[in-house]
């Protein structure tokens, strides 16, 4: 179990920074996500850590230690990619005692080990194989047990799931956690998706151009968002502009939508005049016989509920869920839509614009 | 405009297709491959010729050892190769420095020197010959090692190029991830990258081999100088020498000799293709046992640093040095020239590389379109072996072989042009499929099956998709089929004695101890060859630039 | 009359089989997804459509013609893959232009359908760049406009969403179905993924071993799934298996490890061996005493996991083994590890199967 430090980390590739100025840590046993769209240096930062690649700036302690130079073959990190790279000419028993085999630990430690890691991600029956007669999923497994094999304390996961099927991603993400928990093993996760990054993750590490953008537990980052940006990329939301109305002593405020309709909100310091956007998720907004006017665009099955895509009266979006057994509306049909006012969250109004805050790419 | 539509609309019928792509593998088969080995089945037509040489003590000998020189030349040289190509290959692919472009250029330099060319130079370089006023190491060499030295020159690029080219298809993610777990970098490199590299090793080595194996012109010309060419002989050399007297290659003896040299040269040069393809692909290192110690000693500190050192010290001592050694002549005064058969020999040579070239591409490209998608077929793994048969052989014995093929059917001294050129085809085709297949491999198949989705017919898939996307690698292609064409001399002279290309103009000047006007001619050669391959670049590099 | 039908076709590679006697037919405008797991077969379909496959046996028709023996380009099938495979040599108006152009349409004809549909994809202030400047989303966009200006009236997706990042997809799966629907074609859409099959589709097709095993609307899949792989593949499903004790017109009663449990009603005759799924969002816990009563059995919250618009409760029950329960993320602050709670579903919403000859374990492989 390692405690994991970053200092004023930045990694820079002639002009671009890949990664600006992080400052991080990682308690023992956590299990933290990176999360962020492509190209936002999440790689970047778990490969400073593993000591793949030197940063330009900054140190990395782990337990207190500085470990910014020495390298990678001493630092006992754990890596797992998300080409799965289990070495295609060894067997998978052979993949497993790599580790021990490189430090010279004698045959017994590598039969052992290896029987041990198998074991533990239920492949042993199948140690004679080579990696290419396993599917995608028990390949990364397999991938898992050798970076375990290392006795490492600590375990970096690039994108492990994002080269498998959607369905064999849900399946394995539990599989992973209840096996690093087993261990106690501190954990940076690496992912794009943020379903997979609020199902696996202790804390969750927004990254942008380069920068943390944010960083929480699952559940807070979810209900209390601190920028637009992360309000849509983890998790949908109806975004809508508009500016404060009123606002009482105690924080309790009001907005007004474009058309002029007015609603309250959760209480904020913004002073009348301000303009904002108010971010709602959709299993907060429910049909009602007074309140926005909305007209029905589409109507989506997702299973357990049916997502409704409405266009209010202030040229907004907003969508919002039907559970399964409930009547759902015909697309042309009229509603009237409320919020939970406890979960409309406000932010002040980008400067860039809400397309530019929220632009994925 | 109504041919091309006419054109498309054919290619809608899969019968077409078919007719076209049978028609250029009957191309492949009859023009290139069947002529290429015919020579084996004179071993049965004339064995009373072959029964003489086998009766002559004197002969045999000569034969045999002379085949035996040729072969373990060709071993050394390339176990030299992989040794030395394998740290340049990681150079090239692993690293990134200031002027690994330059790097890149200097590696292909040798390619473009006729090895008759390097064959001067680098004879000059090593030792001091009688005649030569340039004054060189003067370091008193057997044949064998000369013959070593100036082998390695031009093999050495072929290799660091394989090597690359499988390297780069090795992830290098396998190191990292060995590294992760604990192995030092030369460890990670010893049990992960290097079992990995067995297909690039085995096509490597064979491509080495072979090109050592059928070099004739330098060899013939550093062994003249050395005047050594009556005496020591390899199996090229020694049919080079026998073709230079009309009295002895007409002989029966000599031409039993030939019969045999060829025929025992094609065919262990295709079995040893197959048993090294075999042996690579089954090998495997035993040891398991891994000293940590002494792997992390060997990754860390200088030794890394000396390893760098020690390949680029090789690269220019023994690569470039020597190559670029015939220069000096430059400080010479002008030689009297006779110009005129200069100009005729260049002619002749463009001449003979732009036919070959040309017709390389226009056979090539059906084959290499259903190689390159027909991997995993049968028929496909089957052409992509043969199409490297031409490459194996030793085009000495290839052209042996084609004379006698064309020469059954008639075709006397008067075709002996077409005929060269028809030896020129056989040895380029095989260079420029390769690259095609290569580039067209690296291009996604989906491109052209969208574009037929499209409304596309195939001949416009490929057309307006996939060739203008292939564009630069067929000229990369070309130019390589061009440049070894200009420099060929064996397959030239054991076909005919009337076709005088540049090398064999080359030749015979050395051959009569005109030192000073043969180089003068190589670095004419040399210096067109750089023109063209530049005004290439240009060319392309313009068009690259602009689609960027 | 429907617009595409395959007719019993078969397709090997080699020892694999790809399609085995599959039959599909679908209808004038329609947005139907195939699903299914890797290798399944699903890409191999689509390209007998279009004829970049020839199937081995069986015929395909378009549009009531036989098209079996024709050839890609005068099929009118336009694909796009999950490499997107823009002519890379090109720029983003040339790559769009292709299609007009081949088929010899007018200049100002071309012209028009150009700038029209890089409007519609949001792109044409792009238009003189190439396609190797653009980032994975609009590379994706440009290769529908360039399917969609080739008039082609039948539109096949293979994976058309797999190299982007899972936010990403989200936006653009609403797009793709918008766009294939303004402009009136029929769209194919080959995908792994449950979840953009259920947000887009008018219908799935889900495929298996080269053969279709369910055809129908998202609701029908998920809701009522002919096997026990459609009941976990689509959307998770808790899966047990025991012996039916009553079967009658109003429920299917199981027992399973002693403990009895209700499904819909079904042919199954008392005695059968049986399986029982029930999707993780139709199961149903509480904590209340009166209701851990009237549950199927009880068992112990082992994690609750906070996964956004759901929360996902893990309870261990003992001898059923570990049972999930999906919920709205308001609950989430009512169920904590170690909770006792009582089990139970509708028994509407769970489906009962015979056990598969195979055996269950090889029947519920996602891979």
């Amino acid at each position: 179990m390692v405690r994991i430090k970053l200092e004023h980390i930045s990694m820079r590739f002639g002009d671009f920074y890949a990664v600006r100025d992080i400052n991080l840590e990682i308690n023992s046993g956590e299990y933290v996500t990176i999360l962020g769209p492509s190209g936002c240096g999440k790689t970047s930062l778990i490969k400073v850590i593993s000591g793949i690649w030197t940063p330009t700036e900054g140190k990395v302690y782990f337990d207190g230690l500085d470990v910014t130079k020495v390298p990678m073959e001493d630092r006992d990190v754990g890596y797992v990619f998300q080409n799965i790279a289990l070495f295609p000419h060894m067997t998978l028993k052979e993949n497993v005692a790599y580790s021990p085999r490189v430090k010279d630990q004698g045959e017994e430690a590598m039969e052992s080990l290896s029987t041990e890691y198998l074991q533990l991600v239920n492949m042993l029956a199948r140690a004679g194989m080579y990696p290419r007669e396993l599917s995608g999923g028990e390949q990364q497994k397999v991938a898992i047990a050798r970076a375990l094999a290392s006795g490492s304390k600590m375990l970096m996961l690039d994108e492990p799931l994002s080269a498998l099927d959607a369905r064999v991603r849900m399946e394995l993400r539990y599989e992973i956690r209840r096996l690093v928990k087993k261990l106690g093993i501190t954990v940076l996760h690496v992912t794009h998706d943020q379903e997979e990054a609020m199902s696996v993750s202790d804390r969750i590490v927004l990254m942008r151009y380069g920068t943390i953008a944010e960083a929480g537990s699952p559940l807070d980052i979810y209900r209390k968002p601190s920028s637009v940006f992360a309000a849509n990329f983890i998790g949908e939301t109806n975004l809508m502009e508009c500016t404060v109305s009123d606002r009482s002593k105690s924080g309790k405020t009001k907005v007004k939508l474009r058309g002029g309709r007015e609603i309250r909100t959760s209480k904020t310091n913004f002073s009348v005049g301000d303009p904002v956007v108010i971010s709602v998720r959709p299993e907060h907004v429910y049909p009602a016989i007074d309140g926005l006017e909305a007209e029905v665009q589409s109507i989506v099955f997702m299973g357990t509920y049916w997502r409704v895509r409405t266009l209010a009266e202030s040229r907004d979006y907003v969508e919002y869920n039907v559970p399964a057994d409930e009547e759902v509306p015909e697309v042309g049909d009229t509603v009237h839509l409320v919020f939970n006012k406890k979960a409309v969250v406000v932010f002040a109004r980008p400067q860039g614009g809400i397309e530019e805050e929220i632009r994925l790419e | 405009m109504s041919l091309l539509k006419r054109i498309d609309d054919l290619s809608d019928n899969r019968k077409v297709r078919s007719g076209w792509f049978v028609f250029a593998c009957l191309v492949f088969i009859l023009v290139i491959v069947v002529p290429s080995i015919f020579v084996v089945t004179n071993l049965f037509t004339d064995w009373e010729l072959v029964d003489l040489v086998l009766n002559n003590e004197g002969i045999k000998d000569t034969v045999l050892s002379a085949v035996f020189n040729s072969f373990s030349i060709a071993f050394i040289v390339t176990i030299i190769d992989i040794l030395v190509g394998l740290p340049m290959a990681w150079i090239m692919v692993r690293k990134n420095f200031h002027g690994k472009r330059w790097l890149d250029t200097l590696l292909d330099m040798p390619l473009a020197f006729p090895t008759a060319v390097l064959g001067i130079s680098v004879v000059m370089f090593w030792i001091s010959p009688d005649g030569i006023s340039i004054p060189g190491l003067g370091l008193s060499l057997s044949p064998y090692m000369m013959v070593i030295l100036l082998h390695i020159i031009f093999t050495y690029p072929y290799m660091v190029r394989s090597l690359s080219a499988i390297l780069e298809q090795i992830d290098p993610n396998f190191e990292t991830a060995g590294m992760t777990l604990g192995a030092s970098r030369w460890t990670a490199v010893r049990t992960i990258t290097l079992p990995l590299f067995r297909a690039g090793l085995a096509t490597g080595f064979v491509l080495c081999f072979a090109r050592s194996l059928s070099e004739t012109g330098g060899t013939y010309i550093a062994l003249t100088m050395m005047g050594v060419q009556t005496s020591f002989f390899t199996g090229p050399s020694f049919i080079s020498f026998l073709k230079s007297d009309e009295s002895l290659y007409t002989s029966d003896e000599m031409m039993g000799a030939q019969i045999l040299i060829s025929v025992v040269m094609i065919v262990l040069a295709l079995v040893l293709m197959f048993v090294v393809r075999k042996f690579i692909a089954k090998f495997r290192i035993p040891y398991q046992k891994v000293w940590p110690q002494i792997g992390r000693k060997v990754s860390q500190g200088g030794l890394p640093k000396l390893k760098d050192g020690i390949t680029i010290a090789f690269l220019i001592v023994i690569v470039l040095l020597p190559s670029f050694y015939i220069f000096m002549y430059l400080t010479e005064p002008m030689p009297q020239m006779d110009y005129g058969t200069l100009l005729t020999s260049i002619a002749i040579s463009f001449g003979v590389a732009g036919v070959a070239v040309l017709v390389d591409i226009a056979i090539g490209v059906p084959m290499a379109l259903y190689i390159a998608r027909h991997k995993n077929g049968k028929l496909g793994q089957i052409l992509d072996n043969l199409v490297n048969v031409p490459l194996i052989i030793p085009t000495t014995a290839l052209g042996f072989s084609l004379s006698l093929f064309w020469g059954g059917f008639g075709l006397d001294s008067s075709f002996d042009l077409l005929l060269v050129i028809f030896g020129h085809i056989s040895f380029t085709y095989p260079l420029v499929v390769r690259n095609l297949i290569g580039a067209i491999e690296e291009v996604d198949p989906s491109c052209e099956e969208i574009a037929m989705t499209l409304g596309a017919k195939p001949f416009q898939a490929f057309s307006k998709v996939l060739f203008p996307i292939i564009n630069s690698a067929v000229i990369a292609g070309s130019i390589l089929a061009f440049t070894r064409s200009l420099g060929e001399t064996g397959a030239t002279t054991s076909i005919s004695q009337n076709v005088n290309t540049v090398p064999i103009y080359i030749t015979h000047l050395v051959e009569d101890g005109l030192y000073t006007e043969a180089a003068m001619c190589s670095i004419v050669l040399i210096a067109l060859c750089f023109i063209l391959m530049f005004g290439i670049r240009v060319v392309t590099g313009r068009r690259s630039k602009r689609d960027a | 009359m429907p617009e595409i039908v395959l007719d019993n076709v078969s397709k090997k590679f080699g020892e694999t089989v790809a399609a085995d006697g599959l039959s599909l037919s679908i209808k004038d405008g329609e947005y139907v997804c195939i699903l299914g797991p890797t290798g399944a077969g699903k890409t191999t379909c689509m390209r007998m459509i279009c004829g970049l496959t020839q199937p081995d046996s069986g015929r395909v028709y378009l549009d009531g013609k036989d098209v079996t023996d024709d050839p890609v380009d005068t099929r009118n099938a336009t694909m796009l893959t999950q490499s997107y495979a823009l002519f890379p040599h090109m720029t983003v108006y040339d790559n769009v232009r292709f299609a007009p152009q081949i088929k010899g349409w007018a200049p100002e004809d071309i012209k028009q359908v150009v700038r029209s549909t890089l409007h519609m994809v949001h792109l044409e202030q792009k238009a003189e760049w190439m396609p190797a400047q653009l980032s994975g989303g609009q590379q994706q966009r440009i290769a529908l406009a360039r399917a969609l200006a080739s008039g082609s009236k039948v539109l096949l997706l293979d994976e058309p969403l797999r190299a982007l990042d899972a936010r990403l997809r989200i936006n653009l799966r609403k797009e793709l179905r918008t766009m294939a629907k303004q402009m009136g074609v029929t769209c194919i859409h080959v995908t792994h993924d449950q979840d953009e099959a259920l947000a887009v589709a008018d219908r799935i097709a889900i495929i298996r071993d080269g053969r279709i095993i369910q055809f129908g609307t998202p609701s029908e899949v998920f809701d009522d799934p002919a096997t026990p792989f459609v009941a976990t593949f689509v959307g998770r499903s808790n899966i047990l298996t025991g012996k039916v004790v009553r079967s009658d017109g109003e429920s299917t009663a199981i027992d399973v490890a002693g403990t009895v449990l209700l499904a819909r009603p079904s042919p199954m005759e008392v005695g059968e061996e049986a399986v029982l799924a029930v999707k993780i969002g139709f199961t149903r816990i509480s904590k209340k005493q009166e209701e851990i009563d009237a549950a199927y059995f009880t068992g112990t919250i082992d994690r609750v996991l906070y996964e956004g618009v759901t929360i996902t409760v893990e309870i261990n029950a003992g001898g059923l083994g570990l049972i999930s329960s999906k919920l709205p993320n308001r609950k989430f602050d009512d169920y904590h590890a170690g909770d006792i709670v009582g089990v139970s579903w509708a028994p509407s919403k769970a489906s009962v199967f015979r056990v598969p000859p195979e055996g269950l374990e090889k029947e519920l492989k996602l891979e």
